[in-house]
């Protein structure tokens, strides 16, 4: 009996308990990482498939950009060959998918120059422009999806809901529109175009990136609150939620440690599969705001025939997407245990 | 299902609102006062007045004969895109519940790796390199947009087809023919007619978002993203002038949301419809899992 109450014995049981714990979640983690591989290592060479075809299937070649319209058959297969164009489709995917697996980019046909810090630099404006965007998108969704889950029911509800579903309907490019004309036609109280890099002028930039964001995040608003206010509410009619009131749990703790954690499962998936909309949908905001993103970057260079820049591009943003989103899936699976099970 | 979504407010308005659209977009060339093209030097960027109800643009152009002319455009491509993204969507999201497990994980990866494309800018992307007209860049929104549609289908179509009435049906030799069109077809339908509302609002968008970046459209024809875009440039000299495409597009985009949920309170799918959207595409690889929250 002694031996049992001694600490000595109390610690080794804690630690080998926990030592347990610790194995369990490196096998969950293990798992976990194996499975995601076997989903995200498909996806990824099928979406740079797609991509890669694209640029073969349209038909564009260097020697269009380069030689004119006067160039001899010859010359034309010459710089073919240079290209490696002259192998079949399924070799030329392989090289360019090695060569990307290196952190190769590939060289622009428009103007011989390495695609990579030329996309580095334009990347730069439109992650400043999408991750403001989903800042605001998560900050102001999260507001509004706690204050109607909170009101439920009464006018504040009502009115929240109506605000979603109308912000939902604006596209970036109207609210871009409208933001101008209030802020900096009506106002002049922000610039309207034009980008400085964060590390010259933090102030300027933020100024400067805080309208297009606030446009492109709109419909990430609307889903998110749409989706929490969702979740929650639902969870609120789980019976360990009743179980907790009855054990006289203050409001405050029902709902951020009961209700917060199990409900807000669905606007958080929500997060993750806004990042292509942002990602892309920062082409139009840039375009509006005078700022050369990577988006634009890439319609530049479609409309060129850049073909190599094209693919560079899209794989950057599918590689980005595909980071994120197992970010926010990972997240997911430590907030909400029960999205462990089953996956 | 229709009649019942029509009955109340949301749709009802919604309904008025969608065939007043679809009868300007029929009628709408006819309609409209002026040559949409027409340039009229004397009265740049004129005030509304009794000859010209929206006033003119930067090159004298009658504001309302443009936006007449250019709604079938906006809306006919937005129902190509819808009717293309259906029908790749909806066909796999079936076979994907029938045809095995070859078929149903290849498809998943498919769909999956279409979700990761970076939307907006692979549209234009492709629409350009493929020559910039609007043939192409129909076909390359309606192939992105399938999956929304894959996902819809395919999670009612399993909760149907794990029904224990319908595998009572499949134990006494129904054909799967017999069960699609008797059990599946009515539990699918109302989900796809859901998406298919709120799809054409968000297609749109991307038409008109396209058309705003000037992808698909040459210069002189007229499209409410192209009205826009013009307008831009004469913000200072005249500010009201974008209001009138904005309008157009967030009511119109505003009535297929309204009409979409409308729809989707009458069919009481809300659960199913919203549980394909909802997940992210990692954690959606086995719809049949238990569905969060």
């Amino acid at each position: 009996m002694t031996t049992l109450t001694s600490p000595g014995f109390i610690g080794q049981l804690t630690a080998s308990r926990s030592r347990r714990r610790f194995v369990r979640g490196l096998k969950g983690a293990t798992s976990w990482a194996l499975r995601m591989l076997a989903i995200v290592v498909p996806v990824f060479l099928f979406a740079t498939f797609v991509t890669y075809s694209l640029g073969a299937i349209s038909g564009h070649s260097p020697a269009a950009l380069k030689l004119g319209d006067s160039a001899t058959p010859q010359a034309v297969a010459a710089l073919n060959a240079q290209y490696g164009l002259d192998k079949p489709l399924g070799a030329r995917y392989l090289d360019w998918l090695g060569a990307l697996l290196h952190g190769d980019l590939g060289t622009s046909w428009f103007n011989g120059l390495p695609i990579a810090p030329q996309l580095v630099e334009r990347l730069g404006i439109s992650l400043s422009i999408a991750g403001f965007a989903l800042v605001i998108g998560v900050t102001g969704g999260f507001a509004l999806g706690l204050l109607a889950t909170v009101k439920r029911g009464t006018l504040i509800d009502r009115l929240v809901t109506g605000f979603a579903s109308l912000i939902a309907t604006i596209p970036p490019f109207v609210a871009s529109i409208g933001l101008i004309l209030v802020f900096c036609v009506t106002l002049r109280w922000l610039p309207s175009a034009g980008y400085v890099s964060p590390t010259v002028n933090f102030g300027q930039w933020l100024t400067l990136i805080t309208l297009p964001a606030i446009a492109l995040s709109l419909d990430t608003v609307a889903e998110i609150a749409r989706q929490l206010r969702a979740g929650l509410v639902s969870a609120y009619d789980e019976n360990y939620v009743t179980g907790a009131v009855v054990r006289g749990f203050s409001d405050r703790r029902v709902l951020f440690s009961h209700v917060l954690r199990n409900g807000s499962g669905p606007a958080i998936a929500v997060i993750g599969m806004r990042a292509p909309a942002l990602l892309g949908g920062a082409v139009v905001t840039e375009s509006i705001f005078g700022m050369e993103g990577f988006g634009r970057f890439g319609s530049e260079s479609a409309l060129r025939g850049d073909v190599p820049t094209v693919q560079a591009v899209l794989v950057v943003g599918i590689v980005l997407v595909l980071a994120f989103n197992l970010l926010v899936n990972g997240l997911l699976t430590r907030l909400v245990p029960a999205s462990r099970r089953g996956i | 299902m229709f009649s019942r979504a029509l009955r109340s407010p949301l749709g009802a308005v919604s309904a008025v609102v969608i065939a007043i659209v679809v009868v300007v977009a029929i009628f709408g060339p006819v309609l409209a006062p002026y040559d949409p093209l027409k340039q009229d030097v004397a009265h740049l960027l004129a005030a509304p007045s009794a000859a010209h109800w929206l006033g003119t643009d930067y090159l004298g152009r009658d504001v309302l004969s443009r936006l007449l002319a250019g709604a079938p455009l906006s809306l006919l491509s937005a129902a190509e895109v819808v009717a293309i993204g259906m029908l790749l969507g909806v066909i796999p999201g079936l076979l994907s519940v029938y045809l095995g497990r070859v078929f149903e994980w290849v498809s998943l990866r498919v769909v999956d790796a279409l979700i990761t494309l970076p939307f907006l800018v692979f549209a234009i992307a492709t629409t350009a390199l493929l020559g910039n007209s609007l043939g192409p860049a129909m076909l390359v929104v309606g192939v992105l947009i399938a999956p929304g549609f894959f996902r819809v289908t395919r999670t009612a179509a399993l909760a149907a087809a794990t029904a224990p009435y319908v595998e009572a049906a499949q134990l006494v030799g129904a054909s799967p023919w017999w069960v699609l069109r008797t059990h599946l077809l009515g539990k699918v339908a109302p989900a796809v007619a859901v998406s298919a509302a709120s799809a054409l609002g968000a297609a749109l968008v991307i038409v008109s978002s396209l058309t705003f970046l000037g992808i698909g459209v040459q210069p002189p024809a007229p499209t409410w993203g192209g009205m826009l875009s013009d307008d831009l440039g004469y913000l200072f000299q005249q500010s009201y002038e974008p209001v009138f495409p904005a309008v157009l597009i967030i009511v119109t985009v505003g009535a297929f949301n309204g009409l979409a949920d409308a729809l989707r309170d009458a069919s009481g799918t809300e659960a199913r419809a919203r549980s394909a959207g909802r997940r992210s595409r990692i954690i959606a690889t086995k719809e049949s899992s238990r569905v969060p929250a």
